[in-house]
């Protein structure tokens, strides 16, 4: 090859390398990552109702560690206090989730050994001996995280259903904290008599921030 | 340690009298006539630079086996600590600087992007590297910001032969896989040489408790090529373009992912023999991404993208004075999600510096430089210098010099502006000042026939050092300078080898910190380490091998810890365990050009009792095997 023909090739590979990378001041290759925003990151409550089925979503920004959001299955309905304010809850409810912990209104609770939502079909299955309660805790419910480095936390004073909140542990004893979803379905028994099936199957958003949860559902459980 | 001794000493015993230990002698002798750049910026025979500089070669990688930086540091050079800091992030402490303020360079360029203190050191891929020049001590006059501690180059292979083909694998414990491919080329006007990496390694579940309780597994790709044209004697062009992805599983659900573009196009002019000019532009982007498994979206949340320009020209006059002149402009962008929303930032630097390399007499050598740096967001500017004398005594030669070092506040030290997972916020702040350093070091090594010596002291008062402390008005962590600090220590190294193929080295690293009464110490930096390897390499026609004994040792260290994050009033003292690693490892060159690899790390079982965040991550002893073909060594 003639020094004519290296000299072309060359001036071709060094143009097309400095347009490539100065044409791109603030980066390349934008195309192959994802958006952080989406339309499910700002639909909150109760979404994807299916009636024939009474199944559906939830979604709830519980990324808050001074917040309490409440679910109504009854009227498919979210709301949200401070935990500092209890006396402002709302008239009714049926489950409440603080951060990744879980209440019930007067209600119990099984873990089932099913991880499939659809073949859960009915409650009547459980007695009502191995439904479990809430119980009234002081060290669960997490509402100051300034000490964790050192497995320090401020608690508040609350019920809380040990059963329901086992759906995602959170192991805080490292830096960083590990997160394992149980991956079951749980049935939630209602002061009514109503019951619920739900099950947590993801405990982000769609850009992978932790706090945001997507609960599938099935209300009623028994019909 | 006597028995392993022993062990190579009959070993040597019974090897035939026809084995060639002489290419191991010339080997060393070699390794004194390497030219190394790092220390100067032109090339300078080892043995004659002005700038102590420690160089581990591509045998030396090769012997140790190592694929990440970290272990290859740890287990050559005392003094260096790699440990993990929040979210497994790699950290580096050299005799009492962090990583941020030790400059990595590849090819004696900089890197983009940080992880937490430094480069993200997986980028740093051993396969196919020529060798790595270590200067410790300040550089600044050469090389602007964070050459505070020491400057670490790593240097690739050039193609050698008219064409050469490497492919390798080495299996260890928990899943550890790594594959290595090089082609090179190097016919007329065209070298080129191409490398591509990949490495898998599976979560490790740790033994006890500690500040963590598993390594996360992670996999790297490493793509590399560097085509140089040799226009004609006077011209030489040189392009390189490179991929680097990083994946690590944090979490079943969500993974971490760092991906690096970076290329660069450089030309050299030579006038005459007394004069050359080096322009180089140089591109590098480094990424970080949280992928979702879920949904399979990989959300991009942190950007840095450096551009940069250089001039350098070197005039050598009187036959054995150099001057050289040069200046760089960079472009620093900056998106993250640690800024307000995920912004940006941007930031550009200007630099211009000088030196003179000149031999004086024939026993004394004069380096001299300066250098004028400026940050236009920090609105700060430096002026760096350095003045080192090398002056041959007989057989000892005799080093003494002062550099200035600095670092300017990065733009994320500037503007963080970041919630820590519900804990605490971290605020950037703007009137951050640039820490600096003022580096005194003397040094004598003295060679003689099969043993070498050296001996080193240094001091530096270091200033404006930049760390987080936690402020009250603004009920956060914040970013301040701190109080001066003063670092010293002595570094000592002694080999041996001989013309049976006994090889032993020794270093040792001596540090010592203080900070004025009233301030807390609150780095862990070991007052004392040691390496130490002892190797018999022998070669026949066919058939070669090389047993190496390696151990490392830092001692125990108590540091002032803060009993609470929000508060800096009071603190408690911490004391890290001493510990030792040692590595036995059997390099076998089978025919020409096959080399087999075995190896047997933390030989001695040590296993910490609690998993401090800089205590070795090992659950105790391992086996790793590898095999590396140089096809055209095969071949031919």
């Amino acid at each position: 090859m003639t020094d004519m023909k290296y000299t072309r090739i060359l001036n071709i590979t060094l143009l097309s390398g400095v347009m490539f990378f100065l044409v791109s001041c603030n980066g390349l290759f934008d195309d192959i990552y994802d958006g952080a925003n989406s339309q499910d990151d700002t639909r909150y409550g109760f979404i994807n109702r299916d009636v024939q089925t009474s199944s559906g979503t939830v979604y709830v920004n519980a990324s808050s560690y001074s917040k309490w959001i409440f679910l109504d299955f009854h009227t498919l309905t979210i709301d949200s206090t401070e935990v500092a304010d209890s006396v402002k809850e709302p008239a009714q409810w049926d489950i409440a989730i603080h951060h990744y912990d879980a209440r019930t209104n007067s209600g119990q609770v099984i873990e089932t050994a099913s991880t499939d939502i659809d073949g859960v079909v009915s409650s009547k299955e459980y007695s009502d001996s191995v439904f479990t309660k809430d119980i009234w805790t002081t060290d669960n419910i997490i509402v100051d995280l300034s000490q964790m480095i050192y497995g320090k936390f401020k608690y508040a004073d609350s019920y809380y259903n040990a059963v329901l909140s086992r759906w995602l542990r959170v192991d805080t004893r490292t830096m960083p904290p590990s997160y394992s979803m149980s991956g079951r379905v749980y049935v939630i028994r209602m002061k009514d008599g109503t019951c619920a099936a739900v099950k947590l199957d993801n405990y982000m958003n769609t850009a992978g921030v932790k706090g945001y949860l997507t609960i599938y559902y099935i209300y009623p459980l028994d019909v | 340690m006597k028995t392993y001794y022993l062990m190579l000493l009959m070993v040597g015993g019974f090897i035939s009298a026809n084995a060639d230990p002489i290419d191991k002698m010339t080997r060393d002798t070699v390794l004194l006539q390497t030219v190394v750049v790092t220390g100067t910026r032109t090339p300078k025979i080892l043995g004659n630079s002005p700038i102590s500089t420690r160089v581990i070669t591509a045998d030396e990688i090769k012997k140790i086996d190592a694929t990440h930086i970290g272990e290859l540091l740890q287990q050559e050079i005392p003094g260096i600590e790699f440990s993990y800091s929040m979210n497994q992030q790699v950290s580096l402490n050299m005799q009492g600087f962090g990583g941020s303020s030790v400059l990595f360079l590849q090819d004696g360029e900089r890197m983009a992007g940080e992880t937490l203190d430094n480069v993200d050191y997986y980028r740093l891929n051993l396969d196919n590297v020529e060798r790595i020049e270590i200067v410790k001590g300040a550089a600044s006059s050469l090389y602007g910001s964070n050459a505070v501690g020491g400057v670490i180059n790593i240097i690739s292979k050039k193609s050698s032969k008219a064409w050469s083909a490497n492919a390798n694998v080495r299996f260890g414990a928990y899943g550890e896989q790594r594959y290595g491919v090089s082609a090179g080329i190097n016919s007329g006007h065209i070298n080129n040489m191409a490398n591509v990496q990949h490495t898998d390694v599976d979560e490790i579940k740790l033994k006890h408790s500690g500040d963590y309780s598993k390594i996360f597994a992670n996999r790297t790709w490493n793509f590399k090529d560097r085509l140089i044209y040799t226009y004609n004697d006077k011209l030489n062009l040189t392009a390189r373009a490179g991929y680097f992805f990083r994946e690590c599983d944090m979490l079943a659900e969500a993974k971490n992912r760092y991906r690096d573009f970076c290329g660069g196009l450089k030309g050299n002019y030579t006038f005459t023999r007394k004069d050359n000019l080096e322009l180089a532009y140089a591109f590098d982007q480094y990424d970080k991404s949280d992928y979702v498994v879920k949904n399979h979206n990989d959300i991009r949340d942190y950007s840095n993208v450096q551009h940069s320009a250089r001039v350098l020209f070197n005039h050598t006059f009187d036959k054995d004075k150099t001057l050289s002149v040069g200046g760089d402009v960079m472009r620093d962008y900056l998106m993250s999600y640690q800024f307000t929303d995920n912004g940006n930032k941007t930031q550009y630097t200007y630099d211009a510096f000088a030196q003179i390399d000149a031999q004086l007499t024939s026993k004394l050598d004069v380096i001299a430089g300066l250098r004028y740096d400026y940050y236009s967001k920090a609105k700060s500017n430096r002026l760096s210098t350095k003045l080192g004398l090398m002056y041959k005594l007989g057989l000892v030669n005799l080093r003494m010099a002062y550099s200035g070092g600095f670092r300017a506040p990065t733009l994320k030290e500037m503007y963080m502006n970041f919630n820590m997972a519900n804990i605490f916020m971290i605020y950037g702040n703007e009137k951050l000042k640039s820490e600096t350093s003022d580096n005194f070091s003397l040094s004598a090594d003295y060679r003689r026939q099969n043993y070498d010596f050296e001996l080193t002291g240094f001091y530096n008062l270091v200033s404006n050092r930049i760390t987080t402390a936690w402020n009250q008005s603004l009920k956060g962590m914040k970013y301040i300078n701190m109080a001066d600090m003063k670092v010293a220590g002595i570094n000592a190294n002694v080999s041996a080898r001989y013309a049976c193929g006994l090889r032993a080295r020794m270093s040792y690293a001596y540090t010592y910190e203080h900070i004025k009464s009233g301030e807390p110490l609150v780095s862990a930096t070991r007052p004392h380490t040691a390496t130490m390897r002892i190797e018999y390499d022998r070669k026949w026609k066919n058939y070669g091998f090389c047993l190496s004994l390696s151990g490392r040792y830092l001692s125990r260290v108590t540091a002032d810890e803060y009993t609470s994050y929000t508060s800096y009033e009071t603190t408690e003292k911490k004391t890290y365990t001493d510990y030792s690693i040692w590595k036995l490892s059997l390099l076998q060159r089978v025919c020409h050009g096959i080399d087999v690899t075995m190896a047997v790390d933390n030989l001695f079982n040590y296993v910490p009792g609690y998993y401090y965040n800089n205590s070795p991550t090992t659950r105790g002893t391992v086996f790793s095997a590898g095999v590396s073909i140089d096809i055209d060594e095969l071949i031919r």
